[in-house]
């Protein structure tokens, strides 16, 4: 141990391995990470499969049954979507605070979920693009 | 140990409390009426996985989670 702790190679290699070590633990406690961990943790076990697949999950609004699909993103990034999956309408609604994407996309989940129209009363609607799912413009 | 999760710009700030000391359940009370008050939407989850939107106080919640008004973008 002593013998280690004299040698200067071992030395930059343990400096080297808690430097690396230091990364993953700021990644792993970003808001960006943390805010992913809440919504997966709250996301129902087909939401979850969806979205670790295809990065966007969909909801039933509780008050119409229309179906929504909620993409990655903090914004322009709900819609609502016909039969085959097809986008009709976008709708661009979000918590107050700069909140990250995890957080943003929960609270549009459980919006939808549980006041459907109180969410859209306050939601702008924009004319849905095809676009890739991981892709979103601001509003 | 109950939990509150408060959706923030550094994710979420959690409180934990311990649901059978009553003086911890009037202070957990306490806080949901003050960010129900402010505007926050509070929601908890049934076993089922079933989401519910909250509007008084439930002391037998393992976790209560809440997120700001909604605007439009």
């Amino acid at each position: 141990m002593f013998l280690f702790r004299r040698s200067p190679v071992a030395a930059r290699l343990r400096l080297r391995a808690l430097r690396g070590l230091s990364r993953i633990f700021s990644s792993e406690n970003s808001s960006e990470a943390r805010g992913l961990r809440l919504l997966r943790s709250w996301l129902t076990s087909e939401q979850r499969a969806q979205f670790d697949a295809k990065r966007y999950f969909d909801v039933i609004g509780c008050d119409s049954r229309k179906r929504y699909r909620i993409h990655y993103g903090a914004m322009t990034n709900v819609h609502e979507i016909d039969a085959a999956g097809r986008p009709k309408v976008g709708w661009c609604f979000m918590p107050v605070g700069h909140l990250v994407a995890g957080d943003t996309m929960l609270a549009q989940k459980i919006a939808l979920e549980t006041n459907e129209f109180g969410a859209l009363a306050v939601a702008n609607s924009f004319p849905p693009k095809e676009m890739p799912p991981n892709i979103y413009v601001p509003c | 140990m109950a939990t509150q999760i408060v959706m923030d710009h550094t994710g979420d700030t959690r409180h934990y409390f311990d649901a059978k000391d009553a003086q911890a359940l009037a202070k957990a009370e306490e806080q949901f009426k003050k960010l129900t008050g402010d505007g926050f939407t509070a929601a908890v989850r049934t076993s089922a996985g079933e989401v519910t939107r909250i509007r008084t106080f439930d002391p037998t919640a393992e976790e209560t989670l809440f997120f700001p008004r909604l605007v439009g973008g």
